[in-house]
């Protein structure tokens, strides 16, 4: 017999909890919409909230994400799916779409925890800490991050060893191993696509030795050792734990390239580089920093103020693509690049290196819609089919793309982007009703 | 009523607590007349003490509560929020910034700055001693919505609005729709020309009943308030006519979308105006355009070679233009691109600051690399220089790309790639006082929480008034801001911040003065108790409080501001 599945109404589904999902989300419920949002992570805010700060302003992420997270999950027309999949998306008819979605088990009374963490410290697992891009390790029984929403526990069942800790530790005997997923049948009339994108794996790119060397981190790695919540609480190189002092940055790590079959600038990576070596001159002034680039991408409002900034600073840019990262001497690391501004090959010594990896498409809504095609560009973004004057509009009717799903952004860009597709969905609700 | 309050102070993650020791604030309050707890929080603006402070109001009856953290500017809002949930009305909420004004500005001094902190703190609190309970002001708002301007982002907004169901006026001081998107020969990714969007534009809002289109027309004065503006507005299509009748409108938002003005290149600059064959990046769209025979023909003359110089008004090194005018760089490359296709024995150079053709823009950039387009690079200092020989253009040009050697060529075309500047007749803008960036283009409230808001309430920006941006981004910003302006007039109703002025009708003795300083027009005279008062209109004031020192017989005092609450805080901090 067919398990029961639960089926709930609503006016919009938001596929993904990033920072664009939840403001067409916010957006749709404060026109009166009731939204759902399903996001596959334990936790919404996607990947703003784990930066460290924003440019050009240098404002905290967390001070900005927090709040609207906040916003979003105690919003009276908002319900949010963590930890949860959708299946399927079909097509009913003219206003009507149904999702086939599962909550995956958490193992954890959601309603009961506290956020205590004496879970966390009873559990005698450690695994690598995906939410700190691996630079440290976390328990199989753990809260994703500190500010996590909702901030709840949950159990890593593949490397939990059923040991029991946890639930003796727990005081409010809130972890349940019997927890099952749950299927749900969600009614709803238009859906908004806003799954963001990918990074880059450098692990592709077998010459900078990402993965060999441990002093190559990702810029993402560099973005949490500069976040309030950092691993260290300061800045150190992984191999020995030395405070870095001379830092160089890979530019187009995976982008602008098509030998790694991404031609396109990723957008982001110029700006959050120069941000990172901003932020670095704060935290370690006596460090060099050099920016080795093909090209300084400021466009934004006020971002070429703060490429000169940087330069002010003395943080050092370099025009040539860097060709091979070898091992040094004392976990250092040797860059061997063209300098185009002399034309000759060169070498530098550094004792850490950050690869600012670029922007990838993130297509998995794809498969989820079973009725109708959801069309992808070559690139495999979300196909926008009038870009120009209706830029939510997809190839299905009544479904809207929202945010990096359709193509790189910064976060700007993206949070007006999700403003433009509430608007379109709003308008395609009033008119179908 | 005594007042019993909680304070909560704020780690920052570490932007507050690496510099100031905030165990050492919490001790020191502890104790403080009417502070019944004191905890220290890694983020206040978390969810977790959000709840914790929500259970804190309810089981101890707070009833006045201090956060130490960021600038209200940032957190004002939320806490008030949390208040208010937890059934404390939230004008018994009270703000310290402890992060601008004591971490971040004293970080060579720790000591310093957890004194600072204190005193900051304990002020905070001797102002929450006074806090009561306000109702917000209720005001009914229009369901309608003036947009100005009706380029690619006015023409979207007003279409978005229109859908959403509210009634707009879309005002172009034109006499046809379209703005700049008309002097766009193709608007990459889909190789549409200007006109052909602007065509449908025209036809998505032709027969939308909610809009009215009011062509040919300036708006010439404007007040009111959010959910209540009146505009006027005289046609000026018909110069011969005097007068021309005057229209008013009444709308409870405005939505500008005003543009952009290409830059201007100055006489001389780079030969303009001085060598004929040194046009504009528009210019030269119209004279591809205007091509019908077998060859390239412009200035006497068949053009064989074309030179393409980037960032003319933008990003200066000398002049006030600092900022990139983001657009201009695929736009160059678009219109070389047209002119490969047209006439593809073209020699096409491109003398840039390094190509930012961002996101997909990027295939453009290769395709016209793969057509034999050439790309030199001038150093940022060293631009290249334009001399005339023979009727020939000569340019002379470093080559970052080359090891900076000098190169030299002929072209029969200079076209300069000229950015984008803010609109230079700011009647829009002076009307209803926009405050402006550091580029001069309108500026938003905060870039990403409240990017199409500005800091008059009830205008909203979108498009490349607010910076520059290509057509698609302003189409993004348009519906954004579409969305924004309809969330305040949809429900007919608003509320205002009630922390406003108000007059002691005894002691004032108008003199004119308040009127005078107020920035917002929101004082007049009326006649009472036989004498002449100053009226507040609570609606208009903003609670700025420079009525307030102006005043010879100390009558005004601003809500939650009064002269006892600000004296009770200078005591604390002069301690």
């Amino acid at each position: 017999m067919e398990k029961e599945k639960i089926n709930l109404f609503f006016d919009a589904m938001v596929i993904g909890g990033g920072i664009a999902g939840g403001e067409s989300a916010l957006n749709l419920a404060n026109n009166g919409y009731k939204v759902i949002i399903v996001e596959k992570d334990l936790s919404i805010g996607g990947k703003m909230i784990m930066l460290s700060k924003v440019f050009p302003t240098l404002d905290c992420s967390a001070c900005i994400t927090t709040p609207k997270v906040s916003e979003i999950s105690r919003h009276n027309n908002i319900t949010i799916f963590t930890e949860s999949d959708v299946n399927s998306v079909v097509k009913m008819g003219e206003r009507h779409f149904r999702a086939e979605i599962t909550r995956r088990p958490r193992y954890v009374v959601a309603e009961d925890c506290t956020g205590c963490q004496k879970c966390e410290e009873a559990c005698p697992v450690i695994v690598k800490d995906q939410y700190q891009y691996n630079l440290i390790g976390r328990k199989a029984a753990f809260i994703p991050f500190s500010i996590a929403s909702p901030k709840i526990a949950a159990i890593d069942i593949e490397n939990c060893t059923l040991c029991g800790a946890c639930e003796k530790a727990c005081p409010s005997n809130c972890i349940d191993f019997t927890q099952k997923a749950l299927d749900y049948v969600i009614d709803i009339k238009s859906v908004v696509v806003a799954t963001g994108f990918k990074l880059f794996d450098p692990l592709k790119i077998e010459r900078y030795g990402f993965g060999k060397f441990k002093n190559v981190l990702t810029s993402m790695q560099m973005e949490r050792q500069l976040a309030p919540t950092r691993p260290f609480n300061t800045i150190l190189r992984p191999s020995d734990g030395k405070v870095p002092d001379k830092i160089a940055y890979v530019l187009c790590a995976g982008s602008r390239d098509d030998s790694e079959g991404n031609p396109i600038c990723s957008q982001i990576c110029c700006m959050y580089s120069i941000k990172q070596a901003q932020l670095l001159m704060g935290a370690l002034p006596m460090a060099d920093i050099t920016i080795y680039y093909i090209d300084i991408r400021a466009f934004g409002k006020g971002y070429d103020e703060f490429y000169e900034q940087a330069k002010g600073m003395g943080v050092s840019f370099i025009k040539g693509k860097i060709g091979k990262i070898t091992k040094g001497e004392r976990g250092d690391l040797t860059l061997r690049y063209e300098d185009v501004s002399t034309g000759k090959i060169k070498e530098a010594r550094h004792d850490m290196v950050v690869l600012s990896v670029g922007v990838l498409a993130n297509d998995e809504a794809v498969p989820m819609f079973r009725s109708n095609t959801l069309l992808t560009d070559p690139l495999n973004y979300i196909r926008q089919e009038d870009p120009i004057i209706s830029p939510a509009k997809t190839s299905i009717e009544g479904v809207f793309v929202s945010g990096t799903a359709s193509g790189p952004m910064d976060i700007p860009d993206s949070i007006l982007s999700a403003g433009a597709a509430a608007s379109q969905a709003t308008a395609y609700l009033k008119r179908i009703n | 009523m005594e007042k019993r309050i909680g304070v909560y102070i704020c780690a920052c993650g570490g932007n507050i607590s690496d510099y100031v020791d905030i165990e050492k604030v919490k001790e020191s309050i502890t104790g403080e007349n009417a502070v019944l707890l004191a905890k220290t929080t890694m983020f206040a603006c978390g969810d977790a003490n959000q709840k914790d402070m929500d259970s804190d109001i309810r089981k101890n009856d707070l009833n006045g509560i201090v956060v130490a953290s960021c600038s209200p500017k940032l957190h004002l809002s939320t806490f008030r929020a949390v208040s208010e949930r937890a059934g404390l009305n939230k004008y018994n909420y009270v703000h310290a910034n402890i992060r601008e004004q004591a971490s971040w500005a004293h970080s060579d001094d720790k000591p310093g700055a957890t004194e600072k902190a204190i005193l900051l703190v304990k002020a905070a609190i001797a102002k929450a001693r006074h806090a009561s309970s306000l109702e917000p002001i209720k005001i009914k708002s229009k369901k309608s919505v003036a947009v100005i301007g009706a380029g690619i982002a006015g023409i979207k907004a007003a279409q978005a609005l229109s859908a959403m169901g509210d009634k707009v006026y879309l005002i172009e001081k034109e006499s046809k729709i379209g703005g700049n998107l008309l002097n766009i020969n193709r608007v990459n990714p889909e190789s549409e020309t200007g006109e052909e969007i602007v065509k449908r534009l025209s036809k998505e809002i032709e027969n939308e009943e909610n809009i009215t289109l009011l062509t040919g027309h300036r708006i010439t004065s404007g007040s009111g308030n959010i959910g209540d503006f009146v505009l006027t507005l005289k046609g000026n299509n018909n110069p011969g006519e005097d007068n021309f009748p005057e229209k008013e409108i009444n709308v409870g938002s405005v939505l500008v979308a005003t543009g952009f003005e290409s830059y201007s290149p100055l006489t001389g600059e780079y030969g303009y105006g001085q060598l004929p064959g040194v046009v504009t990046l528009a210019q030269f769209n119209k004279l591809l355009k205007g091509q019908n025979g077998m060859s390239f023909v412009a200035f006497g003359k068949e053009v064989k070679s074309v030179a393409f110089i980037y960032c003319v008004g933008s990003r200066e090194i000398k002049g006030d233009n600092k900022y990139c005018s983001r657009y201009c760089c695929s736009a160059a490359i678009q219109s070389a691109l047209d002119l490969s296709e047209r006439f593809p024995d073209s020699d096409i150079y491109h003398l840039t600051r390094g190509v930012r053709s961002y996101g997909k823009q990027e295939l453009l950039y290769k395709e016209a690399n793969r057509r034999g387009d050439l790309f030199i690079q001038f150093p940022d200092k060293e631009p290249p220089v334009i001399e005339e020989k023979d009727d020939k253009i000569i340019i002379k040009v470093k080559d970052i790309l080359s090891g900076k050697r000098e190169l030299e060529a002929e072209t029969d075309i200079v076209v300069l790639v000229t950015g984008m500047v803010p609109v230079q007749d700011d009647n829009t803008g002076s009307i209803f006082k926009l405050p402006r960036g550091r580029d001069k283009f309108y500026n938003e409230i905060h870039m990403k929480l409240r990017p199409v808001e500005t800091a008059i309430d009830g205008v909203t920006i979108a498009g490349a008034c607010q910076g520059p941006k290509n057509a698609s981004e302003s189409v993004n910003s348009a519906l954004a801001a579409a969305a924004k302006s309809h969330s305040l007039v949809s429900t007919g109703e608003l509320e205002l911040e009630p922390i406003v002025a108000y007059v002691d009708e005894d002691k004032c003795t108008w003199c004119d003065e308040c009127s005078k300083a107020c920035p917002f027009n929101a004082i007049s005279v009326i006649e009472m108790f036989q004498k002449s008062i100053a009226r507040i209109n609570k609606s208009t004031c903003k609670g700025c409080g420079m009525c307030l020192p102006v005043c010879p017989t100390d009558a005004i005092e601003l809500i939650s501001f009064t002269n006892k609450e600000i004296e009770d805080m200078i005591d604390v901090l002069s301690q």
